[in-house]
């Protein structure tokens, strides 16, 4: 797996996203700087200029006609991909930490940052899929985090509910509607953050990482607890790849985190591990410092890491990849991946 | 002996993981199944990518009879 190295950012990345049919990919660093790339040969396609502050967030609608982005500046902001245009700009009180299209494109959450005087909360904004379009200033959903602040959320399938993850490693689920609070778990360590929530290709499930050195699988549903990844580092984001098995999770100590010297090196790997059986396959090395963010091509050709180096690898799955499977797997004929996974 | 004890033992972690991978399958043909019931009740095609096909040929379909 030769990776294509993406050299465009000048601080360390926070979050990647690729497109719906995997061609093109956004990443996000603390530069201030949105880059678009196509993951096939790592051509940076354009890039996104107006925020004013360190970039933590980006997502792409359904449809790939619109990006939304959210920063440090406090800050949502809408972009025309083709034009490169910023298209609508809403202001918060706080930081914006974390924005995800629902599976339609009409609307986007927010995670805003908890700052003394104002609570962290999850924001939902009506959005019309069109470049021309008067976007809406209102907010159409608050949802106010007075537990523990939200660090990432997502939409479920349907758009049924809102899954976030906090600052304390609990998961909550609430009413994509009314935002009501409909039931709340302790999914990982007390006070271990969830530093990343991502959905399964059609939203019933979804993977967190976290602080607490695990990544766990749980059920969009009714947060059923899945199953669980153990590691031996900090983890910064997880992913779940479509067609095969597997999670791939990112993470590493930074190296002012480290209190003695001579830490093992190549702590900064990605990790796969077998979705199901949980167990760790294999690891891909490369970046210099902690992966922070993590992101598959939905049509799981290859996925994509960014580092806090300010690197992004783009790799492509191999035969050995695809040809991987366990002998009950064989035995059941669901070993070359399988719609039924 | 030896031989014997190690077979054993991997035939116990085959039939766990034989275990572990039916219920996973079981559990996904549930979910699948829920979801497609949620779907129907709320009007829609019974995924999202026959909802997103039928969009797309409803607009083919429509430039379609424009060249007619």
């Amino acid at each position: 797996m030769r990776p294509i190295l993406l050299q465009g950012h000048e601080r360390s990345l926070t979050q990647i996203k690729y497109t719906k049919d995997g061609d093109i990919l956004f990443s996000c660093a603390k530069d201030q700087v949105i880059c678009a790339w196509f993951s096939a040969n790592g051509e940076r396609l354009g890039t996104y200029h107006g925020h004013q502050g360190a970039l933590w967030t980006v997502d792409i609608d359904p449809s790939t006609t619109l990006l939304a982005s959210g920063a440090a500046d406090n800050t949502v902001r809408l972009w025309d991909i083709r034009t490169g245009k910023c298209v609508k700009v809403w202001n918060f009180d706080t930081a914006v930490k974390r924005v995800d299209f629902n599976e339609d494109g009409t609307q986007l959450l927010a995670v805003t940052e908890k700052r003394m005087g104002f609570l962290g909360t999850i924001v939902v904004l009506d959005v019309k899929v069109d470049v021309e379009a008067e976007q809406s200033d209102e907010k159409a959903l608050v949802i106010t985090c007075d537990e523990s602040k939200a660090t990432v959320a997502a939409w479920s399938y349907l758009s049924r509910y809102i899954i976030a993850g906090h600052e304390d490693g609990s998961v909550s689920q609430y009413d994509g509607k009314t935002g009501e609070l409909i039931y709340s778990t302790p999914a990982h360590e007390d006070g271990m953050q969830v530093t990343d929530l991502q959905m399964s290709s059609d939203r019933t499930y979804f993977i967190t990482a976290s602080k607490d050195k695990s990544a766990k699988l749980h059920s969009a549903r009714d947060l059923t607890l899945l199953k669980t990844y153990p590691s031996d580092t900090p983890l910064n984001t997880a992913a779940i790849t479509p067609k095969k098995p597997f999670v791939i999770l990112g993470g590493g100590q930074a190296a002012m985190d480290v209190t003695t010297t001579g830490a093992r090196q190549g702590k900064f790997e990605a990790r796969f591990y077998h979705k199901v059986f949980e167990d760790e396959i294999g690891r891909v090395k490369g970046h210099f410092g902690p992966l922070n963010t993590v992101a598959v091509d939905p049509l799981g050709r290859g996925y994509a890491s960014g580092g806090e180096d300010g690197y992004v690898r783009v790799h492509a799955f191999d035969r050995g990849y695809f040809d991987f499977g366990y002998e009950v797997e064989r035995e059941m004929g669901v070993a070359g991946g399988s719609g039924k996974y | 002996q030896d031989r014997i004890e190690e077979d054993k033992e991997k035939g116990a972690i085959v039939d766990e993981r034989r275990r572990v991978l039916n219920e996973w399958l079981a559990w996904r043909e549930r979910e699948e199944e829920e979801l497609k019931a949620d779907r129907r009740e709320l009007g829609l095609p019974e995924t999202l990518d026959a909802e997103e096909e039928a969009n797309t040929d409803g607009k083919a379909g429509g430039e379609g009879a424009v060249v007619e």
